[in-house]
């Protein structure tokens, strides 16, 4: 059986849970996680096709490194984001969220 | 050694080191901010000094380039139709010659000039220093850079400076000022990217034999593009029949479409009738230090676009177009001085007679001689030190008065002497008086012109008429007269004021008595280009 | 041997050296100041006669030389200056003049705070108008031809808090330029016409006095006229006088040096310079007689109904000046150099006479003035030489010169000896009617009038031996001038029938004059009693501004006006409509942004999902 064609479907799994969770919690934390989750996904194809791909190379490893530290640095971002609105508004709901609009 | 210093990445630079500077500095010294952004202003200034100085005629300004690569990009193979490689690559290639120097010059003395007037800003100096450097840099990139997209990054840069400036320290009406600003000249640019785009896509590459095939080199160079344009074999070493249908041939309607775009994106800057009104709102509306930029040397950022891709790069186009451009240009003369002969306010009365200055331009590129560009480049570079000393005077007497309004301002000669007396003065050239600059690039532009459409000129000359009629029912509407009891109490011109005005008339009066100074130069810079430009465009 | 021909770039550049210092000086400079005016002009005058002596010494050659202004592709456009005996005898007039000028100015001024100022400016005027004289090719006459309408500008608004003198400034400024206009475009076409570009006076006389042909016909007169046309701008000939009588709002000494002797003449001269032009069209040439010829008449037929002292002398410029023109329209461009050598004099003397009398009474009315001659004496007598030789009355100056031009007329056109015999009747009419009104009878108003002093008198002496003078180079008996002028052994010799007519002509104005408002054996309302409607027309100059009104500056207005209300709701218009329905189809999508951040990437989501489904679609279809 194809190693790669499996690695992509969990990829591609987990990815659709993700933006799932994206588009239906209402808890802005588990937005961030869902989030966290579609770039472990991204991750995951990155590791796949570095070993399965047609010119197999390191770089897609080193690559997922990278996005893990971005990954982080968004999380601490996203989260301190959030710790200053709930300061404001007492609420992490999503749905009460319309600062975009002004 | 001398020669091994990057001295246009120095021009180049100076300014965006002394934002940074001006970053770091505390917000409320606003004497500190000026003092930097004036040192950072005064040394390209000099750097240009230096290059104007040592220019080598005789070598077409090839002593002073810098090239590096700067991006660059393989490009999908297809080996099917003898393609070894491609490669897209972009490049910071700065160059000199005869056209671009003198707009060098003029950039560099309007923006030292123009950091000393900053003395009227009231309020943010630390962002206004820094938007006011970035500009500097984005303008010295336009005049500097021999890559298309290069150019066309640093005529972007320029853009973005300019709207907050407009936005935020103008008059009442700034921010729908900076707003049409902005979208104006946002449509000349995406006409401008794309008329690049065409010309890098069909014409910008350079083809070699290598062994699986053709070695394809695209670029924005601009020498590139003008090697291929100028070649009437410049795909000779292709062989279509391995190469196929690359879609690699810049087909006439191609030409002509890149043509129309690289003139409503430059027409739009000029600026041409009918697309002047942006322009009026930014002479009104931003302040007169900006003002001093904008119409000092903004505008002919579009002068010398034009003539650089449109006249060098397109002159068949240029050619069968003549007509229609010496005919915009008389329009743009006459409507300009009509309308300005008709404005109560004088930085109104200063918009339109830049509409009208700008139409003598288009009729030197539209001679297509010699001496007609050498007219036009002229007309622009007195025209950017008129304005910017006219503005100058504006900004001191709104100051003073706190108004430009004609029929509230009268008999300021009495109060304020040497102002009246500059402003008279700057007047004189603008509505060019021989003696003063304004009339040699006149004189030269209407000599061009004359050489091929000879009724069109005589009309056009009529504006020197109109020119007298609007400056003098200003200028003497502001100086003379009796004076008003509420302006007898005002002083004149600071020392700070006074010391660009003198250096700025000074010039005025230098170039007016010995054009030679700058015409020799763009002499040799143009003959090498000019010799193909007749050849093409009677071919 | 040319000595002082070589340094003749000095002569101009003596002034405006003053006018350099004076400016860069200020308010500063102070009365002291102003004597470095003065005495620049004087080294001005000194080198001038030293050039002219050189030339009237018969050895020197025509000296020239020229510096390289610009270049454009192999085409050099060059400044220089020449020196002939024609621009000789304008160095030493324009000189002379500006220099008693410039001393008179001395005493009129005195009073004036910005005394310096004044100087500096008559500086840069002598300057240029030197500049203009020794051009060497039309361009550079064109650069110092402008220079010296700014002066002009300049002085005659000198006195800048009265509306009058800014409105008449302007008008000097404005009418002017339609001339040059003319003069500009000539030069286009020359420089494109002519083999080489060439634009140097030697060039043009070479090609259009000698080998006639290289240039067609239709060409050369329009060449001609569009010179002409500059000529009749500066020398205010009908139809672009209007702006001269008007510029009489300038301080008098102005009036003497540039709107009577020097600048105005500059349009003879010019056409003077280029008379080979002028020869190769005889179409042009029968334009300028019969312009100068209408314009000697008309001006001096308005001169006889102004009251203001210099408005006269202005209209009786105009009209000399229209003599000059018909000199030249019927070919004698000797007759009209030296009519513009003796009237530079006389109409100077009798300019600075009249800021004399002003200076004395405070008011330019002459209808105010009378009986000044017993209280100045000197201003007097010196006014009426000037007057006896502008009316022509032998033998002073201006009998010889109009009797040269007189006679110059009747050999080509009689009809046109006909009308300048008629303007020289007005001419001495006119004069007789200022003379004696302002001089004899009694005090009209009860001012302290007084005589000027002497540094205001002495250039009126000086001027009035000039006028009785300076006519005996050349007379019927005497070609020597004109001989010296073109080198031209051949002139015409007058006949004595004109010498007669044209000095009874003049008596008989003079007289005629004494009649009618010395003696009062004719009532002064003879005529106007019976055709008021003449005297109007004639008082209100043939309303020929009020035409000019209506017929060019209101409708210019109008356009105006009309264009900006386009260019407001058009040109704009269609930009802000452009504008505006952009930002309507925006508010329009800004319902879908609700600013729901989930909503959106919902919105992504399905975008994505149609992309992906259009692009699959691609592949299987």
């Amino acid at each position: 059986m194809n190693m790669l064609a499996s690695y992509l479907t969990l990829a591609a799994v987990l990815f659709c849970i993700g933006l799932y969770g994206v588009i239906t919690k209402r808890n802005a934390i588990i937005v961030l996680l869902s989030i966290e989750l579609m770039l472990n996904a991204v991750n995951l194809n990155l590791v796949a096709f570095s070993k399965y791909g047609v010119h197999p190379s390191l770089t897609g490893q080193i690559f997922s490194l990278f996005t893990m530290t971005v990954a982080a640095a968004e999380a601490a971002v996203g989260v301190a984001i959030l710790v200053a609105i709930y300061r404001n508004r007492a609420s992490v709901n999503v749905d009460e969220f319309d600062e975009l609009r002004r | 050694m001398i020669e091994n210093i990057p001295i246009l990445s120095f021009i180049l630079l100076a300014p965006l080191v002394g934002a940074l500077l001006v970053l770091l500095l505390p917000k409320q010294r606003s004497g500190w901010l000026r003092i930097t952004a004036l040192v950072f202003s005064l040394i390209p200034l000099a750097l240009c000094l230096w290059l104007f100085a040592s220019y080598q005629p005789g070598a077409g300004g090839t002593a002073f380039t810098e090239h590096y690569t700067w991006l660059s990009i393989p490009l999908n193979k297809d080996a099917s139709q003898g393609i070894a490689s491609m490669l897209l690559h972009f490049d910071y290639h700065l160059a000199v010659d005869g056209i671009s120097l003198p707009m060098l010059l003029l950039t560099s003395i309007v923006s030292s000039m123009a950091a000393m007037a900053s003395v009227h800003i009231r309020k943010r100096w630390k962002m206004y220093y820094v938007l006011f450097l970035l500009l500097e840099t984005g303008m010295y990139g336009v005049f500097l850079a021999r890559d298309l997209i290069l150019f066309f990054i640093f005529f972007e840069i320029t853009l973005i400076p300019m709207f907050f400036l407009i936005g935020i320290w103008g008059y009442f009406g700034r921010e729908k000022a900076a707003n049409r600003f902005l979208v104006y000249n946002g449509l000349g640019s995406a006409a401008m990217l794309l008329a690049f785009l065409i010309l890098i896509a069909t014409a910008g590459f350079t083809a070699a034999q290598a062994a699986g095939g053709y070695q394809l080199d695209f670029s924005g160079s601009y020498d590139v593009l003008l090697k291929n344009l100028s070649d009437p074999n410049a795909y000779a070493n292709l062989d279509p029949a391995k190469t196929g249908d690359l879609g690699l041939h810049l087909s006439n309607n191609l030409k002509w479409g890149a043509f129309v775009l690289l003139l409503i994106a430059f027409g739009i800057k000029i600026p041409i009738f009918p697309f002047h009104t942006w322009m009026l709102r930014v002479h009104k509306e931003a302040p007169p230090s900006i003002v001093m930029i904008h119409s000092g040397v903004l505008l002919k950022m579009g002068v010398y676009g034009l003539i650089r891709f449109g006249a060098f790069l397109l002159p068949a186009q240029l050619h069968s177009w003549s007509t229609v451009l010496a005919v915009l240009g008389v329009i743009n003369i006459l409507y300009g001085a009509i309308l300005a002969c008709v404005q109560k306010e004088f930085k109104l009365v200063l918009a339109y007679s830049s509409v009208s200055h700008m139409g003598i331009v288009l009729l030197g590129i539209a001679s297509l001689n010699e001496i007609g560009l050498q007219g036009a480049i002229y007309q622009s570079v007195s025209h950017g030190l008129i304005s910017a000393l006219l503005f100058l005077i504006v900004g001191s007497l709104y100051e003073r008065t706190g108004t430009t309004e004609l029929d509230d301002l009268g008999g300021l000669a009495k109060s304020v002497p040497f102002l009246s007396g500059i402003l008279l003065t700057a007047g004189l050239a603008s509505l060019g008086l021989p003696g003063l600059s304004g009339f040699v690039g006149e004189f030269l532009s209407f000599l061009g012109l004359f050489g091929s459409m000879k009724w069109l000129t005589a009309v056009g000359v009529l504006g020197i008429l109109f020119a007298a009629v609007y400056v003098l029912r200003s200028v003497l509407g502001i100086t003379f007269g009796p004076i008003q009891d509420r302006l007898t109490e005002i002083k004149d011109a600071r020392f700070v004021e006074a010391v660009p005005m003198i250096a700025l008339t000074a010039l005025i009066i230098l170039l007016g008595v010995y054009p030679s100074i700058l015409t020799d130069l763009m002499q040799h810079g143009f003959t090498g280009l000019l010799e193909q430009f007749t050849q093409r465009a009677g071919g | 041997m040319t000595v002082f021909a070589e340094y003749a770039w000095l002569v101009p550049v003596f002034p405006v050296a003053a006018f350099a210092v004076l400016i860069a000086m200020g308010r500063g400079a102070g009365r002291p100041g102003a004597w470095i005016g003065t005495l620049a002009t004087l080294l001005s005058l000194i080198l001038s006669l030293c050039i002219a002596g050189e030339r009237i010494s018969g050895k020197a050659e025509d000296y020239s030389a020229h510096y390289h202004w610009l270049q454009v592709g192999n085409i050099s456009l060059s400044a220089g200056y020449e020196v002939t005996n024609l621009t000789s005898l304008m160095l030493v007039i324009v000189t002379l003049v500006s220099f008693l000028v410039n001393l008179y100015s001395q005493g009129y001024m005195r009073d004036d705070d910005r005394m310096p100022t004044f100087f500096a400016y008559m500086g840069l005027f002598t300057g240029s108008m030197l500049g203009l004289v020794l051009a060497d090719n039309l361009l550079t006459m064109y650069i110092f031809w402008e220079l010296v309408g700014v002066c002009s500008f300049l002085l005659v608004g000198f006195w800048f808090h009265k509306p009058e003198a800014k409105a008449a400034a302007k008008k000097a400024f404005i009418v002017t330029r339609i001339g040059d206009l003319g003069l500009l475009i000539a030069i286009l076409l020359l420089f494109w016409y002519m083999p080489n570009h060439a634009l140097d006076f030697s060039t043009l006389h070479n090609v259009f006095a000698t080998q006639s042909g290289v240039i067609a016909t239709g060409i050369t007169t329009w060449i001609a006229l569009l010179i002409f046309l500059g000529a009749v701008g500066k020398s205010g000939q009908f139809p672009l006088h209007v702006w001269l009588p008007d510029a009489m709002e300038g301080p008098t000494p102005i009036s003497a040096l540039i709107h009577a002797a020097t600048m105005v003449a500059a349009g003879v001269f010019l056409v003077a310079r280029t008379f080979d032009i002028f020869q190769a069209s005889p179409a042009a040439m029968h334009t300028v007689a019969i312009i100068g010829a209408f314009t000697a008449i008309f001006a001096a037929t308005i001169g006889l109904a102004q009251n203001d002292i210099k408005r006269i002398l202005a209209y009786s410029t105009i009209s000399q000046l229209g003599y000059m023109m018909l000199a030249l329209g019927v070919g004698s461009m000797p007759a009209a150099m030296f009519h513009l050598f003796t009237h530079a004099f006389f109409k100077a003397l009798l300019f600075l006479g009249a800021g004399s009398i002003i200076h004395g009474v405070h008011t330019q009315d002459i209808r105010e003035m009378g009986g000044l001659g017993r209280k100045m004496k000197t201003t007097a007598w010196t006014f009426g030489i000037g007057a006896l030789a502008l009316s022509g009355i032998p033998p002073f100056a201006g009998f010889w010169s109009k009797d040269a031009i007189l006679t110059a007329a009747l050999d080509k056109q009689p009809i046109l000896f006909v009308v300048g015999a008629v303007a020289a009747f007005f001419t001495a009419l006119y004069m007789a009617r200022l003379f004696f009104l302002v001089f004899t009878g009694n005090p009209r108003n009860d001012s302290h009038a007084h005589e000027s002093p002497a540094v205001m008198t002495i250039p009126l002496v000086v001027l009035a031996v000039l006028a009785v003078v300076a006519g005996f180079v050349q007379t019927p008996f005497n070609g020597w001038f004109a001989e010296w002028l073109t080198g031209d052994k051949a002139v015409e010799h007058g006949s004595g029938l004109v010498m007669v007519v044209s000095a009874a002509i003049g008596l008989l104005g003079v007289y005629l004059g004494w009649l009618i408002y010395a003696k009062g054996a004719i009532r002064r309302d003879v005529v106007s009693s019976r055709m008021p409607g003449l005297v109007k027309l004639l008082e209100n100059k043939y309303y020929i501004d009020e035409l000019y009104h209506l017929l060019f500056v209101k409708p210019l207005y109008a356009l105006g006006k009309v264009l900006n209300a386009f260019d407001d709701y058009v040109v704009d218009g269609v930009v802000r409509l452009a504008g505006q329905s952009a930002t309507g189809l925006g508010r329009l999508n800004a319902r879908l942004q609700s600013g729901q951040v989930q909503a959106y990437t919902l919105t992504a989501l399905i975008g994505l999902v149609i992309l992906a489904l259009a692009i699959a679609g691609r592949r299987f279809w």
